[in-house]
């Protein structure tokens, strides 16, 4: 396969501590994640505070990955002030762009000499809205409803109009690359709003689209029971099969979706894109590389895959089950307690289960981030073991670090 | 009397209590999160009592609330 030396940026969720580093370790390009409100997880994520913002930006600097701050909700009146002290927040810690929707925002933002990059709530589907936009961004979350074949045509387009943005380089285009998707065109949904007052567009969305529902006939009263399909609910996006085709299109940024998901989903999703970036780049993406990615993507949360409407489909494609169809679950089983820096192990404190030998474990935290291990020694009251037990502290070898703010789980089939 | 009682932490400032019983309810325009007029804090509860003529107001703003985080019962 030729090879593509133009660099595909790969942009990752951060939702909290945990998943940040996890998406640092896993080879991230670039974070995403909101502060307080006003971003469209208000919800389902838990959210940095503005505190929490210059350790953030401070650990991605460190690591040399770029910070994009979600300030993307529709803003009424009453939200200027704290959309203005976000912005300023912003400003004042290095982030490198806000993600925005509202005209506010971009407003405020320009005068204030914030970068911009458009939200995907924005909607943006045509050469004239990148036009428009580029007096205040240099890179656009294009609409998730495009066909690669639109992507590529405005990508062409900016290059021959030589769009550029706010930087004087041209605009560069953003993706969405794999997670949920929305049953309606990005950021037109109004249901959670009608059913429970809880507006998707301010990031409070109750997720209707993932329920099962009946049809009554008005007339006789009988009840029928929209049977084997969530009618509503959309799969999951996962672009990494046709990667390369996203990078000859023009695409520049390629975002994962799941601000509100949890470490080892950031992990393992942006470890494979990392690889299959990589691989693009120096021609080895090949289609036994790709049944490995998506084989472990299968592992972490996930709807059912569908290739979203990048290759031409006009309907969506909705799952047939409620919650995750994950091949692998996660069993919480106790922390950490110490590590021992010269030996090189861990210690941690088994609260609950079993463990041993051979199994498949899962450590996240706050400063650790994911660590993924197959226990090959087990020690309790300094004595090798084959397996621990409920109430038992226990030590194994481990090249990195661990601290006592740590979860441990083990990791075993879905089924 | 009624009492009034607010998680405020978990507030996304949509304004649906404002809305619904302005006397009672303001944004902040500190943090963008809505206020309990008269409140006192409690371990992360805001916590107001007030008169019953305020009940039906406050009863909409309990209902219209997206997170759910207000609570009005009658003392």
């Amino acid at each position: 396969m030729k090879s593509i030396t133009k660099k595909l940026e790969l942009l990752a969720p951060a939702g909290s501590f945990e998943s940040l580093m996890a998406a640092i370790q896993a080879g991230a390009d670039s974070v995403y994640f909101g502060i307080e409100q006003l971003n469209m997880r208000t919800r389902s994520s838990s959210n940095f505070t503005v505190e929490d913002l210059q350790q953030v930006t401070a650990l991605c600097r460190q690591h040399s990955v770029k910070t994009y701050l979600t300030l993307n909700t529709i803003i009424y009146d009453h939200d200027i002030s704290m959309m203005k002290k976000i912005v300023d927040a912003a400003r004042e810690n290095g982030v490198d762009a806000v993600i925005a929707s509202d005209i506010a925002v971009l407003h405020y933002a320009a005068k204030t000499g914030v970068k911009v990059h458009i939200s995907t709530q924005a909607n943006v589907t045509n050469i004239d809205a990148v036009e428009f936009f580029a007096a205040y961004a240099d890179v656009m979350v294009l609409s998730r409803e495009l066909t690669l074949m639109q992507v590529s045509a405005l990508a062409k387009e900016i290059k021959r109009r030589r769009i550029k943005g706010p930087s004087g380089h041209n605009v560069r285009l953003e993706v969405f690359g794999h997670g949920a998707l929305c049953m309606a065109v990005s950021g037109k949904c109004y249901l959670s709003l009608h059913s429970d007052f809880a507006s998707a567009n301010r990031g409070a969305c109750v997720q209707n689209c993932r329920r099962t529902y009946i049809v009554t006939d008005k007339e006789s009263g009988a009840e029928l029971e929209v049977d084997n399909e969530y009618i509503m609910s959309a799969k999951d996006l996962c672009t990494i099969d046709f990667l390369d085709k996203i990078v000859e299109a023009g695409v520049s940024v390629l975002k994962i979706e799941g601000r509100g998901r949890s470490a080892d989903y950031v992990f393992t999703t942006t470890k494979c894109y990392r690889e299959a970036i990589e691989a693009v780049n120096d021609g080895t993406f090949s289609t036994e590389k790709v049944a490995d990615w998506k084989s472990r993507l299968s592992t972490v949360y996930n709807r059912g895959f569908w290739d979203g409407y990048y290759l031409g489909r006009t309907m969506g494609e909705w799952t047939n089950d409620y919650g995750s169809k994950a091949t692998k679950k996660k069993i919480f089983l106790g922390k950490g307690l110490k590590y021992f820096e010269t030996a090189k192990v861990g210690e941690f404190l088994l609260e609950t289960q079993s463990l041993r030998i051979g199994d498949d474990i899962l450590i996240t935290g706050p400063t650790t981030g994911v660590i993924q291990h197959t226990i090959s020694a087990l020690r309790v009251n300094d004595q090798e073991a084959e397996s621990v037990q409920k109430g038992e502290s226990f030590t194994m070898a481990l090249e990195e670090k661990i601290r006592p703010s740590d979860k441990l789980y083990k990791i075993v089939d879905a089924q | 009397m009624i009492r009034i009682t607010q998680q405020r932490a978990k507030c996304i400032g949509c304004h649906a209590c404002v809305d619904a019983a302005p006397h009672r309810w303001r944004v902040s325009r500190k943090d963008g999160k809505c206020t309990l007029i008269g409140s006192k804090e409690k371990k992360g509860w805001h916590i107001a009592l007030v008169d019953e003529e305020e009940w039906p107001a406050n009863l909409i703003a309990e209902k219209n609330c997206p997170v759910k985080i207000i609570r009005v019962e009658k003392v």
